[in-house]
């Protein structure tokens, strides 16, 4: 009677079928399961997407997005949700490539049937989620991304918190008016945002009677700066600006130090006003300038308390201070949970052209920004601040009318600090 | 100017010979295409780092621990390596682009993706020389390489463990049919590989930057050095080095940073045409 159990008789051929077919069995009973508990836990819940970085080169910055967008969702929950629905995020890790972003975009939109889509870092990796989320007609509202080509390609459904431009005024800016240096360098990697961020500012100094010495591009995560600096040094540039990330930058700033090339102003617009580079880094990070939209200690006006909520509300999520890339994370899922709110407030069903109508409407003040948009989907009202370090800590330098304290200019040499 | 950047490339390709070497002989004498070299570089760096700030050891002794940790892990991807099928090359190729994304990915969960450096005062520090500032930092790079080059041509051109090896990397076959134990030598291979990948790993963090995906940049690299050089040439790998850190520091200067990819692609390209072995390889190698 157990021989079929035991299975001892049965010929070899009938064995391996049989097993075979018991695995195949359990495989399609355990996914059955999977499936059906999935859609039960969503029926009373409103799905959003989200889209990051989270393997790959650009991990560090799509965790940091991916946490502040986990902030918002985590705020509206324990308010009660939209309309009384909790919301589920869904997140997916693009690897840092473009292809599987758009293959995790396509499950988001057409598997998972998400109400709309948030996160992404860099245009290289928004670019493609943008034209997945226009094919289903579902808005998404990137987190981090600079390219003016972007908002141009007149896509309906794509909005986003940050631009270029604001990056370009608040440098130009302080060199025109405050350092106005002799001999400028604008080095920038070899990224869509950077070079636009070079060549756009070139064009502003320009207009301001300030011509740039050398214009380099380098490609990002270049091991060794040094022929560059030999180059600069034979060039007597006073003040480098470096369109370089975070690692370019620990590098570069290391071997100006070595070879004691001490310029006037160092200035990383991307990836040096955050916590971890200061740590890094340690005290040669002291007298560098960046620029950066918000910071704990540094945020919109009129919106302190908003500013600190979000502070503890996020150590207490995740044991650490939050920095400015979580805040655009924050600022992205908040847009879009309040423009699905005035959906559900005006008694209309929640439809991606829906939430994009209400995405066009939107005025939110929040910590980073009072966020609206324009008709291309970029922000009104993003605002960058120069910020320079002084005692491994962030002080506003410009403009003055939102400055915490005076510039450091020209830095002291590497041998007098 | 000229000095200081002719010492930068010297100095950058004495690195790229230290990453390079360790590819280069396990693949001569195993024939593994090890695509996770770069990201055992990057976690000897790491597991230096992790000693350095967490039980503040000295950077001189994250050294000998870092050895140890990657020779027990060469030993266990030699037991891995050792279950693939012909073509070794193709398979090993597929086994360790696992094995690298496997490496990543712990290393992102383990040490978190914040940029982490091993900051070493005393090597920051520079010092005046024939018109060129060279930090403590590069003449240790290029201190450390040179003796490691010095001590690895006595061992394979000194040593009969060395004749063994050089035999292996130029005919497998032939030298097992001679009595030699291949199996034993692919093992001592991954062994050395392990102390020159342990050695090269802290200088890594030191010198550049940690972050679980630079790993990839690195094996890149030690493909690239690799080729130049042609399978089992020791000294054809020194010259690579050396000629590839020139190349850029040079190209910098005299075309801009952008070119620097491209002038280094163009020599490997223009090599491989007119040099297809290797630029001191032959036929018979």
């Amino acid at each position: 009677m157990f021989e079929i159990f035991t299975m001892k008789k049965l010929p070899k051929s009938r064995r391996n079928f049989f097993l075979s077919f018991i695995r195949c069995f359990c495989i399609i009973f355990c996914l059955s399961i999977l499936a059906f508990r999935s859609n039960t836990s969503s029926a009373a819940t409103i799905k959003i997407g989200e889209i990051n970085p989270l393997s790959g080169g650009l991990a560090k910055n799509g965790i940091e997005i991916h946490q502040g967008i986990e902030v918002a969702v985590a705020e509206a929950n324990e308010a009660g949700g939209i309309g009384g629905n909790q919301l589920e995020l869904i997140s997916r890790d693009d690897q840092s490539r473009p292809d599987v972003a758009i293959s995790r975009a396509e499950e988001l939109c057409s598997w998972q049937k998400v109400a709309a889509l948030t996160g992404g870092y860099v245009d290289s990796l928004v670019g493609p989620i943008a034209a997945v989320a226009k094919k289903y007609r579902i808005p998404y509202v990137a987190s981090a991304s600079l390219q003016k080509e972007l908002a141009q390609c007149k896509n309906p459904f794509f909005f986003r918190v940050s631009r270029l431009q604001d990056f370009v005024e608040p440098l130009c800016g302080i060199l025109t008016q405050r350092f106005k240096p002799q001999h400028l360098a604008i080095l920038h990697a070899a990224t869509p945002g950077s070079s636009e961020l070079a060549r756009d500012l070139e064009r502003c100094l320009k207009t301001h009677g300030l011509n740039v010495k050398l214009i380099e591009k380098f490609r990002p995560g270049t091991p060794n700066f040094t022929p560059l600096i030999a180059k600069m040094a034979g060039m007597n540039i006073d003040v480098i600006v470096s369109g370089g990330f975070t690692p370019d930058h620990i590098l570069l700033v290391r071997q100006l130090k070595e070879n004691r090339i001490s310029p006037k102003a160092f200035i990383g617009p991307f990836g040096i006003a955050y916590e971890s580079f200061i740590k890094t880094m340690g005290k040669d990070a002291d007298y560098l300038y960046s620029t950066c939209a918000w910071n704990p200690g540094i945020t919109e006006p009129g919106t302190e308390a908003a500013s600190i909520a979000f502070i503890q509300r996020f150590v207490r999520m995740f044991k650490q201070q939050p920095n400015t890339t979580n805040m655009h994370g924050y600022t992205s899922a908040r847009a879009l949970i309040a423009a699905m709110q005035a959906v559900l407030h005006n008694g209309l069903p929640l439809t991606g052209d829906n939430i994009r109508m209400a995405l066009t409407k939107l005025d939110l003040v929040l910590p980073m920004e009072h966020l609206a948009f324009d008709k291309t989907g970029d922000p009104l009202h993003y605002k960058h601040v120069v910020v320079q370090i002084q005692k491994e800590k962030l002080v506003v330098v410009y403009p003055s009318d939102r400055a915490s304290g005076q510039p450091v200019y020209p830095m002291p040499p590497w041998d007098q600090r | 100017m000229w000095t200081t950047v002719l010492v930068s490339g010297i100095s950058m390709g004495s690195f790229y010979i230290l990453i390079a070497l360790g590819f280069a002989l396990i693949f001569g004498v195993t024939r593994y295409f090890n695509l996770a070299h770069g990201e055992l570089v990057v976690l000897a760096g790491y597991v230096a780092y992790w000693l350095w700030n967490v039980y503040a050891l000295s950077f001189v002794l994250t050294f000998p621990v870092a050895i140890l940790v990657l020779f027990l892990i060469c030993l266990g991807l030699k037991r891995l390596f050792a279950r693939l099928t012909e073509p070794l090359e193709l398979n090993s190729i597929v086994l360790s682009f696992g094995i690298a994304i496997v490496i990543q990915n712990s290393m992102l969960f383990l040490f978190s993706g914040n940029y982490r450096l091993i900051r070493i005062p005393s090597l920051n520090k520079s010092f005046h020389f024939h018109e060129v500032y060279m930090s403590y930092g590069q003449l240790t790079l290029l201190v450390l390489s040179l003796i490691v080059i010095f001590l690895l041509y006595i061992l394979m051109y000194r040593t009969y463990l060395g004749k063994a090896l050089r035999a292996t990397i130029q005919n497998k076959e032939a030298a097992a049919l001679a009595g030699i134990n291949v199996t034993i030598m692919g093992t001592f291979a991954f062994c050395l590989g392990a102390v020159l990948i342990g050695l090269a790993g802290p200088l890594y963090g030191c010198t550049h930057y940690l972050y679980p995906s630079t790993g990839h940049e690195v094996t890149l690299l030690a493909i690239t050095i690799t080729i130049f050089a042609g399978v089992g040439r020791l000294s054809g790998i020194i010259l690579a080095g050396w000629i590839l850190g020139l190349a850029e520091a040079f190209t910098v200067i005299l075309c801009g940073s952008s070119w620097r990819e491209m002038v280094t692609a163009l020599l490997l390209l223009i090599l491989l045409a007119f040099k297809p072995y290797g630029i001191l390889g032959n036929r018979e190698s």
